[in-house]
């Protein structure tokens, strides 16, 4: 157990340094469907909002 | 009642474990992908399409997600029930890598046109369905290794998959873009964190292969005793149809709820309500879940000792009542500008109620353009809590901010006056000495913008309710001096802890409410829809239930109602089964 336990750990550092280093530039909220999965451009300002697509669907 | 004294796990039961996990990894580190790099595959596939088709892709995009996996659960959890628990996940690793695989050498609409996206499409589709297959494999085949009192514990292996394959996805997009460039990243290397899948589908099936069959599956079929008709049994008749039932409302829909705002819902809570930006937000959230993970083995195993249904129901019960006083912690402790603004300013959205919709959007095809709705719409992103009063029928919708009105629809007349306005403003900034370059930048845009037609009422209606709403005080962002950090991640832990009560013991209950001979068409649907429907529709559901009645909270009443059901349904009629034989009814 106490090798899962030091991998973890290890594994989650590196994952966090990694989300530190991407910014805001990661997307973490999951598969996109529906418009989003087709549209590529940056909504439209009277288009509703991103959370109005079911995009964290699984 | 089967018990046996508590050993420690084997190797073989390990290597059971590990097979079957690393088949959900997979199928998290593909959810992931499509959602990071879903901008750059649009573009890559997508961006050449007309209006009319790229309408239709949506919706079968949607179709991949919400209606192709629970039948994919009917597919393989049939196969499954039949040829066994093997051979049915080791198809269901195959389809789900080969398709990911393809993805990263699919040339795109601007090397084969129209084919392209057809491809991708039905890749995904193909995607969906074998992922329908895979959890309910996973967690069958698990539990049916496991000892008894003990299926919590090693069942609970599986749903700590879940951030292992968000960290593992982020590490190799990440990983790409540093090594290669961002200009070269757009441009091809998005296709190797698909390509590197094969990897994890090679080593998956090799494991697998080596894998004996379920003893549970492998017993009932020397004694014949396999269904001949899984879906029939499973839900044409009454008993086993009201268990699949029970299973879906009265535990997969609460645990689905809770799972989706504990963990996307609190993302997407703090970028969007709350305008903290997306690197502290994912940086937040990510600590949360890494403290969070190990408590998925803490509930299982608590599950074999105190039983499932407690643990599950307690998970769904607390954030019954606790999300509204946690979500309104975590405004405060994140931004309290906001919070002090909402108490202090008044805000009414004045329409005629013809005009107003329920912005329920869910394949986000629908386009919501009448004034009132375009002003739900633009309050809501801003998080502005508002109230809604009666106009006369016919009257465009107008947004009051304290004394402020601000008008929603502009005329040519109106725009014409702005933009006359933004460019004597430019020619000012022109000819002052010395020149304020990104004053100039600024008026340059707003003339551009205000030049466009599609563009220019838009553009007016974001400046006036953007000078109303920072005179009332509404920030358009976080104020990083005053985001308590600590505060912030102890929410977020606890949202990731009722998280991992819910979701923790989930396959074990799900695996022992069913006979062996139709356990995994039986559990795969339930879950499927739980998590497919009730969890995924929790965003769209939630914005529009915000538009709707202008309180950024009440987004929460969707996933409270829906754990609420869960933990009235499931408390009632839900049998505990951490003591059930498995074996008993096959």
């Amino acid at each position: 157990m106490w090798k899962i336990a030091v991998g973890f750990v290890i594994f989650a550092a590196l994952a966090l340094y990694v989300i530190n280093k991407g910014g805001d530039s990661l997307d973490m909220t999951g598969e996109k469907h529906g418009a989003d999965a087709v549209h590529s451009e940056p909504a439209k300002a009277d288009a509703p909002a991103p959370a109005a697509d079911a995009s964290a669907a699984k | 009642m089967a018990t046996t004294a508590p050993r420690p796990m084997s190797a073989e039961e390990k290597k059971v474990i590990f097979a079957s996990s690393l088949g959900t990894v997979f199928e998290w580190y593909d959810f992931y992908l499509y959602g990071s790099l879903a901008a750059i595959i649009a573009k890559q596939f997508f961006s050449g399409l007309d209006e009319g088709s790229a309408f239709i892709f949506a919706l079968l995009a949607f179709a991949a997600g919400f209606i192709v996996r629970p039948f994919g659960a009917l597919v393989f959890g049939r196969l499954g029930d039949m040829i066994g628990r093997k051979y049915t996940f080791l198809v269901t690793i195959l389809i789900m890598g080969a398709s990911t695989f393809i993805v990263g050498v699919l040339p795109n609409y601007a090397s084969i046109g129209v084919a392209a996206p057809v491809i991708l499409i039905g890749l995904r589709l193909l995607q969906g369905l074998a992922l329908g297959g895979e959890y309910g494999g996973a967690a069958t085949y698990v539990a049916e290794h496991a000892p008894a009192g003990k299926r919590g514990a090693y069942t609970a292996w599986i749903q700590t998959t879940a951030t292992l394959g968000l960290f593992l996805s982020l590490m190799v997009i990440l990983g790409t873009r540093i090594a290669i460039g961002e200009d070269a990243f757009a441009e091809w290397g998005w296709r190797v964190p698909f390509i590197v899948s094969i990897l994890l589908l090679a080593v998956s099936v090799y494991i697998r292969l080596s894998m004996n069959e379920s003893p549970a599956f492998v017993k009932m079929k020397a004694e014949g005793k396999t269904s001949k008709a899984p879906l029939t049994e499973a839900f044409g008749q009454w008993k086993n149809l009201k268990i699949v039932i029970l299973a879906l409302v009265g535990l997969t829909a609460g645990q689905a709820v809770v799972w989706y705002s504990g963990q996307f819902y609190a993302l997407f809570f703090l970028t969007q309500a709350l305008k903290v930006d997306g690197a502290t937000a994912n940086i937040m959230v990510a600590i949360s879940l890494i403290i969070g993970t190990p408590f998925f083995i803490v509930f299982g195993s608590l599950s074999d000792k105190i039983g499932r249904k407690p643990i599950i129901l307690a998970g769904c019960l607390l954030a019954v009542v606790t999300y509204f006083p946690v979500f309104k912690a975590l405004t405060k402790a994140a931004n309290p500008d906001l919070a002090a603004a909402q108490a202090a300013s008044k805000v009414v959205v004045v329409a005629d109620p013809a005009e107003c919709s329920f912005q329920f959007n869910p394949t986000g095809t629908k386009k919501f353009t009448s004034s009132c709705d375009i002003a739900k719409q633009r309050l809501a992103n801003a998080s502005v809590s508002y109230s809604n009063e009666v106009a006369a029928a016919g009257t465009p919708a107008v947004i009051k901010v304290g004394e402020t009105t601000v008008q929603v629809k502009y005329s040519a007349e109106d725009v014409a006056a702005a933009k006359a306005k933004a460019e004597e403003k430019l020619a000012a900034l022109n000819a002052a000495e010395p020149k304020d370059a990104k004053a100039i930048e600024a008026a340059t845009k707003s003339v551009k913008e205000l030049s466009n037609e599609k563009t220019a009422g838009a553009t007016l209606l974001g400046a006036n309710l953007g000078a109303a709403l920072k005179a009332a005080n509404y920030p358009a962002k976080a104020d990083m001096a005053k985001f308590d950090k600590t505060m912030v991640i102890v929410i977020l832990t606890y949202l990731v802890i009722l998280v991992t009560m819910v979701y923790g013991p989930i396959a074990a209950m799900l695996v022992e409410m069913f006979p062996t001979r139709i356990r995994y068409t039986s559990m795969s649907l339930p879950y499927h829809i739980g998590n497919g429907w009730f969890g995924g529709l929790l965003p769209t559901t939630a914005f529009a239930i915000v538009a709707q009645t202008g309180d950024m909270y009440n987004g929460l009443w969707y996933p409270i109602i829906i754990a609420g059901a869960t933990v009235v349904i499931g408390g009632l009629f839900v049998k505990e089964t951490k003591d059930v034989d498995i074996y008993a009814n096959d």
